[in-house]
């Protein structure tokens, strides 16, 4: 787990919100996989320069959430059970939206805008 | 709480230190103490840590008085403290023999991890000796911590260095001052953030509460500062 | 107790090249008692003694310049750290003042051993007692009545130039407190010289005659008789007792001041 899989933006919220996005949007690209575990509160904090208690209160939410779980002496891990599907679900209609967002403040028909997303996707 | 100022004042022979001060520090927070050069910031860190006297007002730390107390804060302040012969062996002597709560297994850690060459400070760099000092309080084991400017003039390498010993070391029943110009570079730190300007206390605020607004402390700083 | 030493060896490490400087000159002055080659024996004994007097002189301005350097310390953030050290301003200044009280004994101790060697080049033979008296009791009276009140003074005036600083110009109570020592040392000169020989003398060197007349014969009738009186009356112990009263007064104060300094 590398410090550029983690992204924080000062301006973009709480961190502990950016920081259970972010462990979402790694299980939902397959960064992260069910049974990985994650490095300790305390370890992940020294890595960002973050507060410890705003990994704590990340992890906290994520556990609520069912994506992972603590095992008693060996650490924090993603649940086996955790629900993948959903987030990429989730992760990709939050993407549609974000497009179609934008594009309309562009402006543009949706027959256009379909069209060109096309393109792009043939030619990526 | 930690450290209490109620209506404090340090008036120097011409000009302010801080005004009319009323703050308070519980257990287990780090503080960001934030403002521009001459703002107040090392005079509160000075007065809790017993290095000033107030002109006005009271400052109780651990209940007592501030000296009283001197054995249970950690002070790291601006200027270079140490002497140009003294190596980090004669630091750790220095410190375990003056201070009960230092732990000399946890200093030769902190000096690996930090990196701290085993050499006459005087013929260390600027970094290097800040990493010495740093190690020289992060290996007692004190419940307030009142850091001035750690990473003042430091390079990039040492700074990081510094903040992760500072995450790594840090208990959640101790609580830390922090006063820096780095404010981007520690903001992930604090858990509150208090301002000064010119002495007097602009905003006293959780950072929890900035970043639900979708402010950084730094976008804050600029806003109430500039 | 730790921490006492602890103080001590910071104050060793800070000042140990002071120290070894100090006593190595001894060295020299060995040497230039060596090269003095006058052919009377009592002129070159006077030579001698002389430069042993300068020796005196200069070793106790170094031992005031050692233990006034606090200035240095200030400067460079140094009294920082020892102002927020759990030890008090008390154990501070007694550690610092009983270091280079401790260098003073050991640089005069030498120089009574040095008068001891050029009254032996003079021919002069004293026994044990004279030695010891020479060697320990008169260094040990000489620097309580002057160099170790004299390094308290310095102590405290230091103190005082870095405690007003900050809050004052700082060479204002430091400048009242050196122009009203010449006045204070005159009323207590006086104080002194009045009470003296209340109680019995300290009797010193009641062999020494014997051995210079042995080496030089007797002198006339007279000048035994003046010396028999002197030496009957000893020295005073008055001054001796008034002056390290004082020395732990002038120390008391210093760790005073330490106490409500501000960095």
């Amino acid at each position: 787990m590398t410090t550029e899989t983690w992204i924080l933006d000062m301006d973009a919220g709480p961190i502990f919100e950016q920081i259970g996005r972010n462990v979402r949007e790694q299980l939902a690209r397959g960064d992260l996989r069910p049974g990985d575990k994650l490095p300790s509160a305390r370890d992940l904090a020294a890595t960002l320069s973050v507060n410890p208690n705003t990994i704590v209160h990340a992890y906290g939410e994520l556990e609520a959430q069912g994506i992972i779980e603590k095992r008693r002496g060996l650490g924090t891990f993603i649940r086996e059970d955790a629900p993948v599907e959903t987030m990429r679900k989730d992760m990709l209609r939050e993407i549609a939206e974000t497009f179609v967002n934008e594009v309309r403040r562009l402006g543009v028909e949706t027959d256009e805008a379909m069209a060109v997303l096309k393109e792009a996707w043939d030619a990526g | 709480m930690l450290a209490s100022l109620v209506n404090v004042t340090k008036r120097y022979r011409t000009t302010e230190g801080v005004r009319d001060l009323t703050l308070h520090f519980p257990a287990g927070q780090i503080v960001g103490v934030l403002g521009l050069n001459g703002s107040g910031k090392s005079t509160l860190l000075k007065l809790i840590a017993g290095l000033l006297f107030p002109t006005a007002g009271e400052i109780s730390v651990f209940g007592g008085t501030p000296r009283g107390n001197r054995a249970r804060t950690v002070f790291l302040g601006e200027t270079d403290t140490l002497w140009p012969w003294m190596t980090p062996a004669d630091a750790g002597r220095f410190m375990d023999g003056l201070y009960s709560d230092f732990d000399p297994v946890r200093f030769g850690e902190l000096l690996d991890v930090l990196e701290v060459p085993r050499r006459k400070t005087k013929a260390m760099s600027k970094g290097e000796r800040g990493r010495l000092r740093l190690a020289m309080a992060l290996a007692r084991s004190a419940k307030l911590y009142l850091l001035d400017e750690p990473l003042a003039g430091i390079d990039l390498i040492s700074r990081e260095k510094i903040m992760m010993s500072l995450v790594r070391e840090w208990h959640t029943d101790e609580t830390i001052l922090l006063s820096t110009h780095e404010v981007a570079e520690a903001e992930g730190l604090f858990e509150r953030a208090v301002y000064l300007r010119d002495g007097g206390l602009v905003l006293d605020v959780a950072v929890e509460e900035l970043r639900r607004d979708g402010k950084s402390v730094v976008q804050t700083f600029k806003e109430v500062l500039a | 107790m730790r921490r006492f030493r602890t103080l001590l060896w910071l104050e060793h490490r800070r000042s140990w090249i002071w120290s070894v400087a100090l006593l190595g000159s001894l060295a020299f002055w060995a040497w230039g008692i060596k090269q003095v080659r006058v052919w009377d024996v009592a002129e070159r004994l006077g030579i001698r003694a002389g430069l042993l007097a300068m020796a005196c002189a200069i070793g106790t301005v170094v031992l005031c310049l050692m233990i006034g350097r606090i200035r240095s310390e200030t400067r460079h953030g140094q009294y920082q750290v020892l102002l927020l050290t759990p030890p008090s301003g008390y154990s501070h200044i007694a550690a610092r003042y009983l270091y280079v009280a401790g260098v003073a004994f050991a640089y005069f101790i030498t120089i009574g051993f040095l008068y001891w060697w050029i009254m032996a080049l003079a021919g002069i033979h004293l026994d044990a007692t004279t030695l010891v008296e020479l060697v320990l009791a008169v260094p040990f009276y000489a620097i309580s009545v002057s160099v170790l009140p004299l390094l308290a003074w310095t102590l405290l005036l230091m103190v005082f130039i870095s405690a007003y600083r900050v809050s004052g110009p700082g060479w204002i109570p430091g400048t009242v407190m050196l122009l009203g020592t010449p006045f204070a040392l005159r009323w207590l000169i006086d104080g002194v010289v009045r009470v003296s020989y209340s109680l019995p003398g300290w009797r010193l060197f009641a062999n020494a005659p014997a051995a210079l007349i042995e080496r030089f014969g007797s002198p006339d009738p007279e000048t035994t008789m003046q010396v028999n009186e002197i030496l009957y009356n000893g020295v005073p112990i008055e001054p001796l007792l008034i002056l390290l009263a004082l020395t732990v007064a002038l120390l008391v104060l210093a760790g005073r001041i330490w106490q409500e300094v501000e960095a």
